[in-house]
């Protein structure tokens, strides 16, 4: 065939390095509205579901077992059950119908019941619920600190940064686990040098990163995945009740934690059992209610490019957010590993929960260079940060970040590599030089970065580890270096954990760790001129970015 | 883990054994609603550390100079109660039922934690290990609802076939 120009053009677009794939049920490549999902059922007896979306208590596997008894609510399970899905998806939407009127329908819906819902919806109205549904009436964001290299300096220059430009929550990982505590306790440090109040985790194995909890190098936990069939739950190494008992644990420390999940996890490790992608993550999201936990992390996440590839794959991760929060749920609402080569799907993506705002629109913005993401990338990384301050001020969104001065945010960075360099210096870790904080500073990523003696690091870390080492000994050196503000900071964020405010449903801290979370700052809206509007003050900050004109200097 | 850190932590949880007066579950019974929230600002009086200080008593220069332990940094299973009483007043009772088993999971050490953590994992423990493990809970800590679960998991993983050795 003679080809057409036009269609060269096109071949050779972004788009088109993306993978696509046709639905396909019975692998569970289906996004939603699966042929083989489920007909949504309850059957009660003698105060116990005896029948659960088709299948008896006797056919149960663990899921259905523990969400039958732990989470549903057997009191008002057959009224709202009995209700058309249609009239329910209108109720969510309906302004006149509160959030806590709708909220009491989540725990009366079976997962299957909660899918066919939110299949009513097109994604304009799942925005609309999303803004109505969400937990805390602020939005906040979250991203992403980590590097090729796990290097110390360059972590806490970027969590430094990160903080001052507005992200609430602070995550790394590593790119070898046995840097695991040192990336911990740099992002720590430089995130409370950027400002105080930030809360900062280490994704790495479970109990790991428990053990990095109690020892008082994270403030919280988020990578505790689920998942919505036994055998990928199984496969994960956990199960709802070992899972649960960590979740415990955690609280038992004062430390806040958020399960993960997310479509296209079970389809991705081969055991959907037929189901679509939606249906399977409703029910990783009523085994997290059922566990008591706060709050999830899902938007797909690490198996994004499976519900990506299929049609009605970015509305099913719009739905699975706006069913965690029809569950009153906390939401980390993704838009995290990297899905697309496009520049338009990416941001369209990004839309969806930055339009309406989430509890943290983002689960991981990338606060470095794409290259330097150890989560295998972010949507969105260091060179949009421009874009994003547009956006805001373009669309008046409070999507948490705001602008910042590259002067303020030389010296924030250096100010934080340099209280690393005291801290790693007073825990007898392997020294931080001068050269290094000098390239942390002015860097853009670790290509800019001198390279560590990794086995040297190893050797300080595991002896730092064996000595016992935990947060008070980094709030003693910082505040023995003269960083006197970064270790109170440091110290008032682990005395957070004996009053376990931030627990509870979408907690942040602001700079004052003033706790704000959806019992003190709960989702109010209830129409135009209700609920979170952007207050004047931060809005003459949002629309003040640096690359604006002022009328006054033109034409001098 | 070293000496000094072991021993700290035991320190901790002959405290919180000494405030609560017994090893029964200690249920929040003060009313305590929203408007209460957050403790660390609006109900300062009923959070304590665990060996009985106030928040305000844990100040920074204590804890520079040593004089406050840093094993005073942390919660109590009083204050997890207040919190559950808390979150079902704004209806959240899977969360508060999560702070009342993490309650009483304050008298646990770490280790030990992260070790039932592990042999509740699948194919990890037989049915014997787990109901042993769900009676020290109940029987050197009062963990009763702790206890209660992990007799409910032993049940699910025979069933399922997920105990040591079904693999």
């Amino acid at each position: 065939m003679k080809r057409s120009k036009r269609f060269e053009i096109l071949d050779e677009r972004p788009v088109h390095q993306d993978g696509f794939i046709k639905e396909w049920p019975e692998a569970g490549l289906i996004a939603m509205e699966g042929p083989e999902d489920p007909r949504p059922s309850v059957k009660i007896e003698n105060g116990k579901i005896v029948e659960l979306d088709g299948k008896k208590r006797e056919d149960f596997d663990m899921l259905d077992q523990f969400i039958a008894d732990h989470t549903l609510d057997i009191d008002i399970i057959e009224d709202v059950m009995a209700q058309d899905s249609r009239e329910l998806a209108h109720k969510i939407v309906d302004v006149n119908v509160s959030r806590d009127a709708v909220k009491r329908l989540g725990l009366g819906m079976t997962p299957a019941k909660v899918v066919e819902v939110v299949g009513h919806m097109n994604v304009v109205e799942m925005m609309f619920a999303v803004q109505k549904m969400r937990a805390r009436k602020t939005p906040s964001n979250q991203c992403h600190v980590t590097n090729v290299k796990d290097h110390p300096a360059l972590l806490a220059a970027d969590a430094a940064e990160a903080a001052m430009r507005g992200f609430d929550e602070l995550e790394t990982t590593v790119g070898i686990v046995r840097y695991a505590a040192s990336n911990a306790i740099s992002i720590m440090v430089g995130g409370q040098t950027g400002r105080g109040g930030v809360l900062t985790q280490c994704a790495v194995e479970e109990a790991m990163e428990l053990e990095m909890g109690m020892r008082g190098f994270t403030a919280y936990a988020e990578t505790v995945s689920v998942y919505g069939t036994e055998q990928v739950f199984v496969d994960g190494d956990d199960t709802p009740w070992s899972k649960s008992f960590l979740a415990s644990g955690y609280a038992s420390r004062g430390l806040k934690m958020r399960y993960t999940s997310g479509t296209g996890s079970e389809a991705e490790m081969g055991f959907a059992d037929g189901k679509s992608m939606l249906y399977l993550e409703a029910r990783c999201l009523y085994m997290t209610k059922g566990a008591g936990v706060q709050g999830i992390q899902n938007g797909s996440i690490s198996c994004v490019g499976v519900p990506g590839a299929v049609p009605s794959g970015v509305r099913a991760m719009l739905a699975e957010n706006l069913i965690a929060m029809l569950l009153d749920l906390e939401c980390a609402s993704g838009n995290d590993q990297t899905f697309t080569h496009s520049r338009t799907r990416r941001t369209a993506r990004m839309l969806m929960q930055f339009l309406p705002g989430t509890d943290f629109i983002f689960s991981g913005y990338s606060a470095v260079p794409n290259y330097d993401n150890m989560f295998a990338g972010s949507t969105h990384d260091v060179d949009d940060y421009d874009d994003y301050l547009t956006l805001q001020r373009d669309l008046k969104v409070n999507g948490g970040l705001v602008p910042v001065e590259e002067e303020d945010v030389i010296k924030i960075r250096n100010k934080g590599a340099k209280a690393l360099q005291a801290v790693f210096k007073e825990l007898g870790m392997p020294d931080i030089t001068d050269e290094e904080v000098e390239a942390a500073t002015y860097a853009h990523g670790s290509k800019d970065m001198p390279d560590r003696d990794v086995r040297e690091d190893f050797r300080g870390i595991e002896d730092m580890l064996n000595r016992g080492t935990t947060g008070v000994a980094i709030v003693q050196a910082l505040e023995k270096n003269g960083f006197e503000d970064v270790a109170e900071n440091f110290f008032n964020l682990l005395k957070q954990r004996i009053a376990g405010d931030y627990l509870h449903t979408s907690a942040i801290f602001d700079e004052n760790f003033h706790c704000i979370s959806a019992v003190n700052d709960q989702n109010d809206y209830a129409g135009p001129g209700t609920g979170y509007r952007v207050p004047d003050e931060l809005w003459e900050e949002l629309k003040d970015i640096r690359f604006a004109r002022d009328p006054e200097d033109i034409g001098e | 883990m070293d000496k000094e850190l072991v021993e700290s932590i035991v320190r901790d949880v002959l405290g919180n054994l000494e405030n609560q007066g017994s090893s029964a579950p200690q249920k929040s019974g003060n009313g305590l609603t929203a408007k209460d929230y957050p403790m660390g600002e609006k109900s300062k009086d009923k959070v304590k550390t665990p060996s009985g200080h106030t928040l305000d008593d844990i100040e920074f220069k204590k804890i520079i100079s040593g004089e406050t332990s840093g094993s005073e940094l942390r919660i109590t299973a009083e204050t997890l109660n207040h919190q559950a009483e808390i979150a079902r007043s704004v209806d959240r009772e899977q969360f508060a039922k999560n702070l009342e088993r993490a309650a009483e999971l304050t008298k646990v050490g770490d280790e030990r934690i992260l070790e039932i953590y592990n042999a509740l994992r699948p194919y990890r423990s037989t049915k014997q290990d787990m109901l042993d493990i769900a009676d020290e809970l109940e029987n050197e800590y009062g963990a009763v609802i702790n206890a209660e679960f992990i007799r409910e998991a032993a049940h699910v993983y025979e069933k399922r076939k997920r105990l040591k050795g079904d693999r």
